[in-house]
């Protein structure tokens, strides 16, 4: 198997607007491209799209407009976490040797159809994502005694993170007071521990080992993966857990043969509040019980190792494009280019992805 | 329409599960995960117990289990504050999308 390395990344800032699909992938794509050294469109042989948007024909669109014509072009449709599903694919493509160098782009506009999952019939007619969420913020309330306020501190510290991420939807600091103060939407979700639907994009390029010098002075490994898909109801999880978050973890450890405490830093699904608790606990680097402490622990240090750019909640969530936004971050942090959000001598870092409350996870190792 | 969506219309919870497995199948499926024969229908009792709720404005809503380990999230009519497995009796229709509502037995 070819070993896979990430040598370039572009974005647009994200935001509340609805925005063209097809205009906001060309400018991830073309900052993307700026980025390489030694661009040839012919060294492009696969473009690959994520979005939930029911736009036909993104990957064949993209790549024409960018001047490509690839040996592998489509679509990659996963909810929340298509973004890191279409990087497995073009790691899986390159490390198979049908491709060289992939374009990984996604997408989405503030109105995108994955906000619900009609096909569940377990939700009934609280269909949207707040009914889930506050089943998950009130069950680990009750089982790990975690308070309003550490559920707050994840959402200040996000957006804190945020006010440095030239990308973020929205650059406003958040103090603790003003989540516990923000409006209720059910009796145990705030507004503002909520992350926002927005408009944005973002792009990668992954190429073979042997290929990546040519394009990059600091390409970026990918040393592990692990996804799994639990269900796809979410009455099928037990409260309290996000499974498919474990069993991933797992197998992306193993992959990259480390241990969650060699992870320096990451960037977590953080849906809700609680999610990022949740994460951090099944990804092993605390345990359930503590982790309101631990995510406290790093805001009252300015110690930026979960959630660098801030977060779904800081930034904001593009679904399609989140998860590539996310290994974009990582990878930055790894090259030293992360400016004011800079974690010093970062070495190992992890994607967590993830959709429809948990019930599939997508986890990456990165290494400089 | 589903015969499922049919018959919630009808204010019928239909189960679905399969004859040779003897297993339920939840969200409803035409066909068994397991042996995949056409799955068989049975009423539901309309009884479960809540296993966790939240209030959204002044209506309380939660996740309740109901026959056979289905849990379904849906309203809970409850005059107090509900609690952790607590009887509750569903009530179902179906206006575009399903609504499930769960009354606390005793209330
Ligand atoms: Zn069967």
């Amino acid at each position: 198997m070819n070993k896979v390395a990430i040598v370039g990344t572009g974005q647009t800032k994200f935001s509340k607007d609805e925005r063209d699909v097809e205009k906001l992938l060309f400018e991830s794509a073309s900052n993307c491209i700026q980025s390489v050294n030694n661009y040839d469109s012919n060294d492009i042989d696969g473009v690959l799209v994520s979005t939930n948007n029911n736009s036909k024909y993104l990957g064949a669109i993209l790549s024409e407009t960018l001047g490509i014509r690839p040996k592998i072009s489509h679509s990659i449709e996963h909810l929340c976490s298509s973004g890191t599903n279409a990087i497995i694919s073009a790691y899986a493509y390159i490390s198979s040797g049908l491709s060289d160098m992939v374009l990984v782009s996604g997408v989405e506009s503030a109105t995108n159809p994955g906000q619900v999952l009609e096909w569940d019939r377990s939700r009934g007619n609280l269909e949207h994502p707040i009914y889930w969420g506050s089943m998950l913020t009130k069950s680990h309330k009750r089982k790990f005694q975690t308070t309003e306020e550490e559920l707050a501190i994840v959402s200040a510290k996000n957006h804190k993170h945020a006010m440095d991420n030239p990308f973020a939807y929205s650059n406003e600091p958040r103090t603790i007071s003003e989540v516990m103060n923000s409006k209720q939407i059910t009796d145990d979700l705030r507004i503002l521990d909520c992350s926002r639907s927005c408009s944005g994009s973002s792009s990668i390029l992954l190429a073979s080992e042997e290929k990546a010098k040519i394009f990059s002075d600091q390409p970026i490994e990918i040393t592990g993966i692990g996804q799994k898909t639990t269900s796809a109801s979410f009455t099928k999880n037990i409260l309290g857990e996000i499974e498919s978050t474990r069993i991933a973890a797992d197998l992306a450890y193993k992959m990259a043969k480390i241990e969650a405490k060699q992870i320096d830093v990451a960037e977590v699904h953080d849906a809700f509040s609680v999610c990022e608790l949740m994460a951090i606990s099944e990804l092993g680097l605390t345990s359930n019980e503590k982790s309101g402490e631990f995510v406290r622990d790093l805001f009252n240090t300015e110690n930026r190792m979960i959630n660098p750019r801030g977060g779904l909640i800081g930034a904001g969530h593009p679904l399609g494009a989140t998860g590539i936004s996310q290994t974009i971050e990582i990878t930055n942090q790894l090259q030293g280019k992360s400016d004011k959000r800079q974690i010093s001598n970062a070495k190992i870092g992890l994607i967590h992805n993830m959709s429809a409350a948990g019930t599939s996870s997508s986890i990456m190792v990165l290494k400089n | 329409m589903t015969f499922f969506e049919d018959q919630l219309k009808e204010g019928v919870f239909q189960i679905c599960y399969c004859k040779n497995c003897n297993d339920t199948i939840w969200p409803p499926k035409e066909i068994c995960h397991k042996c995949h024969n056409r799955t068989d229908w049975k009423k539901s009792t309309n009884l479960g117990k809540i296993m966790e709720f939240s209030k959204r404005e002044s209506t309380y809503f939660g996740l309740i289990e109901i026959d056979d380990g289905i849990r379904v999230l849906g309203d809970i009519l409850s005059s107090s504050i509900p609690e952790i497995g607590q009887s509750v009796r569903m009530s179902v229709s179906f206006n575009s999308k399903p609504h499930y509502s769960f009354l606390v037995e005793n209330n």
